[in-house]
């Protein structure tokens, strides 16, 4: 089936097979291989990226689900070769190790923070509660998440 | 001391140059390759837990439009030679050698045995394949305990064993056991059972494999722990040499001990590729991660304890079984570690072990972080129930038993040396940090409202690598690495380490640019690729040292040999001649300096004859030094609902000493996420088998692992005491947390039911296993 969809901001199309997860398409058909898939069921949120301005699992949408709609992955977060806010945070505060569950903490953690710029430590544990790092023991992600939060205070002048 | 030339890496937290590719998609993981032609790979497997293959009928699945292939066991057995594991193969595992096929022949051995494999354009088409293959079994008795398999009655697994003994028992003794025994005022017994659970990394394990027919060649992506042990593997099984085998191996999502050589998948989806002459690619997904990848620590432990009245833990006798699954892995090999651990930092004057292995239709055991882990778990559980039994204190019992430092240091009953243990500290510390009086106060009065808060302490010391063996002979192994300095300038690591989290990119670049003088963007740590990398293995949290180490002198030597060549080229004394910054200069006089880059281009150009050494590249190797323990304490707090049986970690402490920190935050990473894989595996994760075989948790709704909302802030403190080596004092942290946190949470779990009188001598305790507990101790509830 022919779709028509935007990607980081630019037009694409393609013809997936209607089974076809967003994830695959996004994986497969436009090369994106920075969206990573975990469990395929749902639970890991790996897959997470952000769709019309909602965080949601690209295992559990078809390709096809998703055409004309915007959809903003790992890719999309750094402009020109320059980290976004949360993507500088996340380094400085040394949230990851092995990589693989980053794409979707840092797209969860982008949706989040964008509709709660005030959170707290207790309300970020829970916005992230669905996603699964296996080797962090999340203090490290949750810092960084704290750090962007705080940084994006400053620079939009609130307390 | 030799100290590194200058700290100014070495010791920071330094933000890690993984992470830019890390945090924007860039990352190149094994499913992330895509090769001209490749085709996608899919295992039809057993649904039973043991049965005889009567048919495998493909016709069906061949037929389907989009498979280009799909071979039975008997296929790949004909286009493939029997070979070792290929891990087993190097630690030179010894006893029973069950005889197998890569892929069922005559039977199956557990559910998720892969039967055929299937080939076809996509993924999906190959999955369809797998529905359409036809597979005729006959039942046989599924073996789902050590127990069973030990009666000799069970049905044999393996018909080449006759029985299902993966490791005959044995019985060693150390000190005078019955001696011992006999003078002890005390004897306590307990049966302690730790249950099954597993690594799962986020990554499941997967390769490509594409083998070049004209030229005879294969290479592999892989996602490993070694591409040198991945390529042994596979050249073993297809009957090549290993010069033939490139393994490649880019980012790696987690391990935790399970991607060490090549899975029985691994090396037919190679025999495959070389069948068709085309790239193949598997990756497992999580249903096939969960249920046959691999799993780890089901054992179960009798153990008999002598103790004098006031509290000296005298001896051990134990009797360790140990469920190694289906097919030969590290099962077979874990109990003699166990025995060689058990000791830990305690002065025993006699320690009796046995064990035995049983083979079961069950996932293969794999390493799992920490693999010998349960030695601790026993032990400071067994700590916690005797301190119980005679009015003590966890901390005092635990501070009366441990090993003096001395010098000579105290050795193990079972042999090693406690050089440099700082058991006895971090015990001291851990107990100010957590306020004990305070805490015991407000236990006190949360109780009178119906809150039942419990703190637990376990101590643990981790061979990482450990101590130096006694002797002139004695050795930690070698580690090897490759350096040069680029014409750009940049120093260039080549090392087997294989990070897959551990950030090695990082810290061994740290410190090599503060040993040789560049900055540290200058350095460039080249990993995963078997055909330009030394041998190498990252495990046993042995790289801080083995890897830190020969960084530390390899740059020293590449150091010394550039400034030799730059003496030549600058007309000076290498003696006076310093590199800092990255440029090379005449000691005190700024104006001679020249970027390192200039001398390697000068060393390029090819000008000088054979009495001038331009070749700016060495080879070193490290034997570890002194080696040295790892080790620390850990402390709980931990509220439960005796309503719900909901436990939660309100605080958790660890006071640690892994000697010189390289990077204090990678360190601490690697310690809170050790810790809250132990918070998952007591509060949360069982590898569960139903009475008939079939696997009860393939997915992550049925096995459970803790998220940001069950792992508490986990405070670190560093221990920096005792330095054995002259200047690498650098030990491993990757196994600690594991190792020492599920009987932190037990005793601290214990410790709150206290009013309860319940006794805890198992691991996994999940909300409805704390109300059985609760209600078995006061039946009255």
């Amino acid at each position: 089936m022919d779709i028509t969809l935007k990607v980081n901001g630019t037009a694409c199309t393609g013809s997936p097979e209607a089974r076809k997860t967003l994830a695959d398409f996004l994986r497969d058909d436009l090369n994106l291989t920075g969206t990573h898939v975990g469990c395929e069921h749902g639970v890991c949120g790996a897959c997470t990226v952000i769709l019309d301005g909602r965080a949601v699992r690209s295992c559990l949408m078809l390709a096809v689900q998703a055409a004309g709609s915007e959809v903003t992955t790992i890719e999309g977060l750094a402009v020109d070769g320059e980290l976004g806010p949360l993507q500088q945070a996340m380094w400085d505060a040394h949230s990851f190790q092995c990589g693989f569950c980053t794409p979707g903490f840092v797209m969860q953690a982008t949706a989040f923070l964008g509709d709660h710029p005030d959170a707290d430590e207790q309300q970020i544990r829970e916005a992230l509660s669905g996603n699964i790092c296996r080797c962090t023991g999340y203090q490290s992600i949750i810092e960084g998440v704290l750090l962007a939060a705080e940084r994006n205070r400053a620079r939009s002048g609130r307390p | 001391m030799t100290a590194i030339a200058a700290e100014r890496y070495t010791g920071a937290s330094i933000k890690r140059s993984e992470d830019p590719r890390i945090l924007t998609g860039a990352g190149r993981y094994v499913d992330d390759i895509k090769l001209p032609g490749m085709l996608h790979a899919a295992f039809a497997r057993s649904p039973l837990a043991h049965a005889r293959v009567l048919s495998v009928d493909v016709s069906a699945a061949r037929a389907l439009p989009g498979v280009v292939a799909v071979l039975t066991g008997a296929d790949l057995d004909a286009m493939t030679v029997p070979a070792p594991d290929p891990l087993l193969a190097l630690l030179g595992g010894a006893g029973p050698t069950p005889e197998f096929t890569l892929l069922a022949t005559d039977k199956v051995r557990l559910v998720g045995d892969p039967v055929a494999i299937v080939v076809a354009e996509s993924r999906y088409l190959a999955e369809d394949g797998c529905d359409l293959v036809e597979v005729e079994y006959d039942d046989l008795p599924p073996v789902m305990s050590a127990a069973f398999a030990l009666d000799p009655n069970s049905p044999p697994l393996f018909a080449n064993l006759g029985n299902n003994i993966a490791r005959p028992h044995s019985r060693h003794e150390f000190g005078d056991v019955s001696g011992t025994f006999a003078s002890a005022d005390r004897i306590m017994d307990f049966h302690i059972d730790v249950h099954r659970h597993q690594n799962v990394p986020m990554e499941g394990r997967g390769c490509v494999a594409s083998y070049d027919v004209d030229l005879g060649l294969m290479t592999v992506y892989a996602a490993t722990q070694s591409v040198h042990i991945t390529r042994n593997g596979i050249a073993a099984r297809l009957g090549i040499d290993a010069d033939k085998v490139r393994v490649l191996a880019g980012d790696i999502g987690g391990s935790f001990g399970l991607k060490i050589g090549a899975s029985r998948e691994e090396q037919a989806v190679a025999a495959v590729s070389r069948h068709l002459g085309r790239p193949v690619k598997w990756v497992e997904d999580r249903g096939e991660n969960l249920t046959v990848s691999g799993q780890a620590r089901e054992e179960s432990f009798d153990v008999r304890a002598a103790i004098s009245g006031d509290g000296d833990l005298l001896g051990l006798d134990v009797k360790m079984v140990i469920d190694t699954g289906a097919y030969p892995g590290m099962g077979t090999m874990v109990p003699s570690i166990v025995e060689a651990m058990l000791p830990g930092p305690y002065q025993l004057a006699a320690l009796g072990f046995e064990s035995t292995g049983a083979i079961t239709n069950k996932a293969t055991y794999v390493a799992y972080r920490g693999p010998w882990a349960s030695e601790t778990f026993i032990r400071e559980r067994i700590l916690d129930v005797i301190a119980k039994e005679l009015g003590l204190d966890p901390v005092e019992i635990r501070l009366r038993n441990v090993a003096q430092r001395t010098d000579p240091p105290a050795s193990m009953i079972t042999g090693r040396p406690l050089a440099g243990v700082t058991t006895k500290e971090s015990l001291e510390r851990v107990a100010q940090l957590a306020d004990y009086p305070a805490f015991r106060r407000r236990q006190a009065e949360a109780r009178e409202q119906g809150r039942y808060l419990g703190i637990g302490v376990a101590t643990f010391i981790e061979a990482a690598p450990g101590p130096r063996p006694p002797g002139p002979d004695g050795t930690l192994g070698m580690e090897s690495m490759r350096l040069r300095l680029e014409e750009d300038g940049s120093v260039a690591l080549f090392t087997g380490q294989m990070p897959h989290g551990q950030s090695h990119q990082t810290t061994l670049a740290q410190i090599a640019a503060d040993e040789f003088g560049v900055p540290f963007e200058q350095v460039r740590v080249v990993v995963g690729d078997s055909d330009v990398v030394p041998f190498g293995l990252t495990g046993g949290s042995r790289s801080a040292t083995m890897a830190g180490g020969v960084a530390l002198h390899g740059a020293r030597q590449l150091k010394a040999k550039v400034l030799d060549f730059a003496a030549y080229v600058m007309e000076a004394s290498a003696r006076d001649l310093v590199i800092t910054d990255g440029d090379v200069w005449v000691r005190g006089d700024p104006a001679t300096a020249i970027p390192v880059s200039e001398i390697a281009q000068r060393a390029a150009s090819g000008q000088f004859g054979a009495d001038v050494d331009a070749d700016l590249e060495v080879e070193a190797t490290f034997d570890g030094g002194q080696g040295g323990w790892s080790g620390g304490t850990h402390c709980a707090i931990v509220d439960v609902d005796v309503e719900t049986g909901i436990v939660k970690v309100v605080r958790y402490i660890a006071v640690e000493d892994c000697g010189a920190l390289i990077n204090p935050a990678v360190v601490e990473g690697q310690i809170r996420g050790g810790v809250a894989q132990g918070i998952g595996a007591v509060l949360l994760e069982r590898s569960a088998y139903a009475e008939d075989g079939n696997f009860q948790s393939a997915t992550f709704m049925d096995y459970l692992m803790p998220t940001a909302c069950d792992v508490p802030r986990i405070e670190i403190e560093h221990l920096q005491t005792v330095p054995l080596d002259d200047d690498v004092n650098f030990r491993g942290v990757g196994e600690g947390g594991m190792i020492v946190a599920p009987p932190t949470v037990v005793n601290a779990i214990e410790d709150a039911l206290t009013p309860f009188g319940v006794r805890i001598y198992e691991q996994h305790l999940p909300p409805g296993r704390i109300l059985e507990l609760i209600a078995a101790a006061d039946p009255g509830r």
